[in-house]
């Protein structure tokens, strides 16, 4: 036999070969892909975040995710919190005045005018009350005629108070809704918001 | 942003959180156990411990107890007279009453110069009329709900709305009896004490407690409540 022969029978061969296995070598790749994508390992939570936070090592873009992302958490937390202290400002504390939200001491607070006409010789007037844990608040009688006057704002509530003159106590103010007896004088009682005039 | 940002940002976070929880504490027990300490008390270790008591109440004053102790540390009266003033206020935390309304009188006797006997004799009735007030509320199944527990009955209240009636009632029935006011009148007792609580209805008080506290009292439960403050 010769060599032509030979190679002649090994080409017809291999042809044979590859002809019968030309259907498996063309679904080869797409079975590949398949069985490469059931066998990827599933992301953990810690993986998915690490892949969040990883453009932010290298890119602007991550930075601006991450600030946004920040941003919206924080108003997210803020509006949860404002509801909140919303509802909690709707229960009123134990100690007569109610805790105030922020929003409340910008809309709830009253301007409560206190006058009082004091002789003329009077050098200090001031008022104190429970609005002011009973500690002095300055009047002023700018003009000299005797009438001193101070504005204070108050929240809605009930408050006892009184003037002190010259150190002498004097609790019958006019513009008191009510009058208590107190210590064996009378104190005033006035009521800001719902059940009392306020100013 | 590099880890080492990441990082600063966080600590930079906790260190506003912590500045903005400190601004936000109350006073220390310490600074009113050294408060007193400038005072002569045969009972300090009774108030003391009613005061570190009193830390347990939602929304305890502290801070008012501090300058009480500190205005009767200033005050020239003996100290037997101050200690009265800090029994009562003891008595009352003992009892798990609340003490924002005996404080507030307190401050008002010492504003006016009015004193420290006579303050005490003042604060002593309210202390009776809180705590028959609170029986009487227990009494009519007023109570409490624990801090942090749901309202599960109307009438189970937050200790913060809880203690706004009980204060209010009590200062209502103390205002009639140094008014000159009858002890035996529980009807004109009724009558203000729904007064006070409808001229606050809706300001510091809710509608519901307010109803509800209006239908379980009746007049001659106001009466045994003035009889023993007087007796």
């Amino acid at each position: 036999m010769k060599r032509t022969d030979v190679d002649e029978i090994l080409r017809d061969a291999l042809r044979e070969d590859v002809s019968g296995a030309q259907p498996y070598l063309d679904e080869l790749e797409d079975r590949i892909i398949v069985e490469l994508g059931e066998r990827r390992p599933r992301l953990r939570t810690t993986d998915w975040i690490r892949q969040l936070v990883a453009p932010t090592r290298s890119t602007r873009f991550g930075q601006l995710i991450v600030v946004g992302a920040t941003a919206a958490a924080f108003l997210i937390v803020g509006l949860f919190a404002s509801r909140f202290f919303e509802q909690q400002s709707e229960l009123p504390t134990g100690g007569g005045i109610r805790l105030e939200t922020a929003q409340e001491a910008r809309s709830g607070l009253q301007e409560v005018l206190f006058v009082v006409p004091a002789p003329l010789a009077a050098s200090t007037v001031v008022v104190v009350g429970d609005f002011n844990d009973w500690e002095a608040t300055p009047l002023t009688d700018e003009d000299g005629d005797g009438i001193w006057t101070t504005t204070i704002p108050l929240s809605p509530g009930r408050y006892e108070y009184g003037y002190l003159i010259d150190g002498r106590w004097w609790g019958e103010d006019p513009r008191a809704d009510e009058y208590i007896q107190s210590f064996g004088e009378y104190s005033s009682v006035r009521y800001v918001g719902r059940g009392g005039e306020g100013v | 942003m590099t880890r080492f940002g990441i990082r600063a940002a966080l600590w930079a976070f906790l260190g506003l959180v912590l500045i903005g929880g400190v601004a936000c504490a109350t006073v220390p027990f310490s600074a009113i156990e050294e408060a007193l300490c400038c005072i002569q008390l045969e009972q300090a270790g009774r108030i003391l411990a009613a005061i570190q008591l009193g830390y347990g109440q939602e929304g305890f004053p502290s801070d008012d107890v501090l300058r009480l102790v500190e205005r009767l540390v200033e005050n020239p009266s003996s100290p037997a007279e101050k200690e009265s003033i800090l029994l009562i206020l003891a008595m009352a935390l003992e009892e798990g009453l609340p003490v924002d309304g005996l404080l507030s009188k307190a401050f008002e006797g010492l504003v006016r110069g009015v004193p420290l006997s006579q303050i005490g004799i003042g604060l002593q009735q309210r202390l009776i009329l809180l705590t028959q007030v609170r029986d009487l509320f227990l009494d009519k199944r007023i109570f409490v709900v624990p801090s942090g527990s749901a309202q599960s009955v109307p009438s189970a209240l937050p200790a913060p709305r809880f203690n706004e009636l009980l204060t209010n009632i009590a200062d209502v029935v103390g205002d009639h009896l140094e008014g000159g006011g009858s002890a035996r009148d529980g009807h004109a007792l009724y009558e203000e004490v729904e007064k006070r609580l409808m001229a606050l209805q809706g300001v510091t008080l809710l509608q519901a407690d307010v109803e509800l506290v209006l239908d379980r009292i009746e007049p001659a439960d106001l009466t045994r409540v003035a009889l023993a403050a007087v007796s």
